[in-house]
Formats: structure tokens, sequence, C-alpha cells
């Protein structure tokens, strides 16, 4: 279980993070959503002690979280936002590398190495320094690296940035199998519908503070679970309502072109960050 | 366990980087040798300038090869490739990774010297190099390292630590007892030039390959350094907010 209490990050006059407090139990599939600037990237770096928080603490399994804390450290991974690599190692070197950082036996490493290689089809790569890899092959490799030690906790930031769709569904797939094995997940995202699709809660934070917690459902349902498009010369304008028959009868009223869709947590993302940008 | 990993880590690009490693740390000094040793042929109190110049430039030689091998690349390493962040996230106890890299950086600073002795070989000079003076050497090659770790830190881009190497490394290379003895600076600048590690390592390995008694206050003094640079190093791993 993850429990930030009060967090708050500030670089000199700037507050990144404003008094987060967040709960994530054991198991769940967590996603932390929110505009650029609002504040993911920097809670994960003091998940990930990275930064060190200028006030609150973060707990896991109900122990402090520090850099001193090698216990605690061993059960999360983390997937920065950056390839966070040495460009001139190569694949083994890399898994290798990791796995000896979280006091792996060298046999394990390798074992654990052939199993994720061939699993990602990273194999026939893996002689390859990191810096004639494709972006792609980057990420599918920082995964591999991430779930080598068997993490409890993984942090996910903007695991997917960079991967082809297809590349993208395949991970997907793999971290939904992960998080039904009980890894705990908190992902940062900028594709709403991954969150939508994966996590079982998000929570939408802004400015550094957070907003809404909630499942991805009921925030919808909060927001209305019809949108009616309206095409305008400046754009399309979203209504919103919670009943299918209002829809309708809104849409009857309208001439040009319209059309009625669900709605999806993009659209209680962008109605939330739009208040907030009015 | 936490510096075997640090130590495999320098080994492996030891042997990706080998002879990149080896050139880069035969050339300047190769070239102080030639041009001061053998180009401008004088005498130092009766003997071939050369025997004076040696243990100076083995010396600077172990400052440089450890200083380099650990500043510039753990400023890449958190910088640009971010590679350090693995390490803090990682449960490698944070001061284990100090020490394996003041390690590597010192046995590397041993390397550049090694090299250097085994082209000096053939001249047949006579001077004396024991394992008091590999001792010594790998003490100063480990203040070095320290003290890359700690630039490194400090580098806010790729820039500085280049700048940090000409304004301090650079002129330490030239003053501190390697092509003259520091008896020759006027006083009050002597005893600062006199007090910094290279001019003490330079002192320690030219009386010992002299074969004269040597004076091992240069050991605490090394240790001294050592250890408020280590401590430095470990103060920004585990107290430095934003790494």
């Amino acid at each position: 279980m993850i429990e930030i209490r009060n967090l708050t990050k500030t670089f000199e006059n700037f507050t990144a993070v404003d008094s987060l407090n967040l709960r994530i139990e054991t198991g769940e599939f967590f996603g932390l959503l929110g505009p650029n600037g609002a504040g993911k990237t920097t809670t994960i770096g003091m998940l990930s002690t990275l930064l060190l928080p200028s006030s609150g603490e973060i707990l896991i399994d109900g122990e402090p979280l520090t850099r001193k804390r090698k216990d605690i450290k061993r059960k999360v991974s983390v997937i920065t936002q950056e390839y966070s690599m040495r460009q001139d190692m190569d694949m083994d070197e890399i898994m290798e590398y990791q796995g000896r950082l979280y006091f792996m036996p060298v046999k394990q490493i390798r074992a654990r190495t052939e199993e994720l290689f061939a699993f990602a089809g990273l194999k026939e790569h893996r002689r390859k320094t990191i810096r004639k890899l494709s972006g792609g092959m980057k990420r599918k490799l920082m995964v591999c690296r991430a779930l080598l030690t068997d993490p409890q906790i993984l942090l996910l930031d903007e695991p997917t940035a960079g991967m082809d769709a297809i590349s993208r569904r395949q991970m997907w797939n793999l971290l939904r199998q992960l998080n039904e094995q009980g890894l705990t997940i908190l992902l940062t995202t900028h594709y709403i519908e991954e969150a939508q699709s994966l996590c079982g809660r998000v929570a939408l934070m802004n400015s550094g503070k957070l907003e809404e917690v909630d499942t991805p459902a009921r925030l919808i349902e909060r927001l209305g679970a019809y949108a009616v498009d309206e095409m305008h010369p400046d754009g399309i304008h979203s209504f919103y309502f919670h009943e299918r028959v209002q829809a309708i009868d809104y849409l009857s009223g309208l001439q040009g072109q319209c059309t009625l869709r669900d709605t999806t947590l993009e659209d209680v993302f962008v109605e939330q960050v739009g208040k907030h940008l009015s | 366990m936490g510096i075997i990993t640090i130590l495999w880590e320098k080994w492996r690009e030891f042997i990706r980087d080998f002879s990149r490693i080896t050139l880069a740390a035969m050339t300047a000094p190769l070239m102080y040798l030639i041009v001061f040793g053998w180009g401008i042929r004088t005498t130092m109190n009766g003997q071939p300038y050369l025997y004076f110049l040696i243990p100076g430039v083995v010396s600077l030689t172990t400052m440089n090869g450890s200083f380099n091998a650990i500043a510039q690349n753990l400023n890449v390493q958190r910088l640009y490739e971010k590679a350090f962040d693995q390490v803090i996230i990682s449960p490698t106890p944070l001061w284990q990774f100090i020490a394996g890299q003041i390690i590597a950086g010192g046995l590397r600073g041993l390397y550049a010297a090694g090299i250097i002795l085994l082209l000096v070989l053939p001249i047949g000079t006579g001077l004396v190099f024991n394992g008091l003076s590999v001792l010594i050497l790998f003490l100063n090659g480990a203040v070095f390292s320290a003290m890359g770790i700690v630039v490194s830190f400090l580098a806010k881009n790729h820039a500085d630590v280049p700048r940090f190497s000409n304004y301090f490394i650079m002129p330490m290379s030239y003053l501190c007892n390697t092509f003259f003895s520091t008896d020759n600076i006027p006083h009050g600048v002597r005893e600062v030039i006199a007090a910094l590690p290279l001019s003490q390592t330079s002192r320690m390995i030219r009386s010992i390959s002299a074969g004269e008694a040597t004076n091992l206050i240069g050991i605490p003094i090394l240790l001294a350094y050592l250890t408020v640079l280590t401590a430095i190093g470990l103060y920004f791993v585990y107290k430095k907010k934003n790494l």
C-alpha cells in the first residue's frame, strides 16, 4: 500500500506538488492524470526518491520511504519518463546492472532476462548498444528492466510515450496481466484512453493539487454519460447529459453537423482542465 | 555487494573503451616526458631532469586518470543519460555507490600510472616504485575520484566539468611538485600549494623513487582530503533534494 500524506514539493518559488494526500491500495491499478506541469512526474520523482519532499511523507506498507530504506526500495520499480540508461551498454548489460543493483544472483538475472526478452521480442537486438535502439525498443527494455526484480509496486511515468499503436496495446495487455497477478501499479499518462482502459481508479491533478479521485466510470457518470458534439466554425463544442433521452432531445433541436456518443474519461479531463484555463 | 556492482559496471566500461582509455592515459604524460625530459635536456641537482620529472608525471597521471574516469562519466550519467536515477531508485546503499566509484577511480589512476611506468622502463632510470608507491598513488587517485564525484554533483551542465578541470586540475598538474619543486615558489603561496594533495603525492613518490627516507605525513593529509570529499559526496546523495 502506498500512502501519501501532505506531500509538498517546491522548487525555489514554484510549488510543483501542493499538500497531496493519496492512498493506493495493494494490488490496485491507479492512474495519475493531469495537464503538463500538474505535478505528476514530480510525484513519481518523490515516490522513487529521486526528489526529496519539501514537506509531508510517503509510506510504503506503513513504513516511511527514504533514500536509506533499501528494504522498501527493494519493493519498488520505476519506469521513468526519460530513457534512464547508459547509452554505451548493450541490453544484456543493462539488465545485469539492474539485477546487481537489486542484489540478484547473476544466474537468476540471466534466466529472468531470457524470459523477459523472449516475451518482449528483444532477443535478436540484445547485443545492440542502447544508443542504437529505437524509442519503442528502449521503452520495452525499460519495462523488462523494471520487471526483472519482481517488484511489488510499479511506478510508470508515461510508459507508452513514443510507442506505436501495436506496441502500446501489447504494453497494456502486459500491465493488465501484471496487475491481475497482484502487482500494485501507479501510472501517469497523457493517453487518457490508456488510463480509462487500465486503471481501477484515477486521480486528476492540476497545478500541483489533487482535484478528483474516483473510478473512471464514476467520474464519467458525474459529468454525464452521454456527450453531444456540435461542430462550430471555431471548433467542437461538447455537451453532456446523464440520460440518453435528454441527449437525443437536445440533438434533435440542433442544425448542422453533430454527433451523439458515450462520454469518455478524456471528456472529464478536458472539462476539468478547461475549467481552470477559462 | 553494492561496491562490487559498481566495480563491475566500471570494469565493463573499461573493457569496452580499453583502447580509448589507454591512449588517453598515455598521450599527455608521454608528451611531458618527451618535451621536458628528452627534448629540453637539463639537469637538476646534478641528475638528469627526467629523473625528477618521472615521479611527478606518474603522480599527475593518477590524478588525471582518476578524476576524468569519474567526473565526466558521472556527470553524463546524471544530467544526460539519467542512468544515475536507477542507482538512486535501487536498494543499493548509496554509500556503496560512492565507495565503488572511489575505488574504481583509484584503480583507473593506477592503471594510467602503470602505463607510464612501463613506457619509461626501457630508459633504466633506476627509480624505485614499490608497494608504498602503489598505495600512495592509489590514495591520490581515490582523492581525485572523490573530487570528481563532488564536481559532477555540483555541475549544472556538460561544460562544468571541463571548466573545473581548466581552473583547478590543470594548474595543479603544473604547480604541485610535478615539474619543479614547490621549494622554488615564493613563501606564502608555497605553503598553500604544498598542502594540495598532488604536491604531497609527488613529494612522497619522488623521495621513494630516489631511495631517500620518506616523510609520510602526506598519507594522513591525503586521507583527510578523501574523508572530507567523501563526506560531501555522501551529503549530496543522501540529502540533496533534487539530484
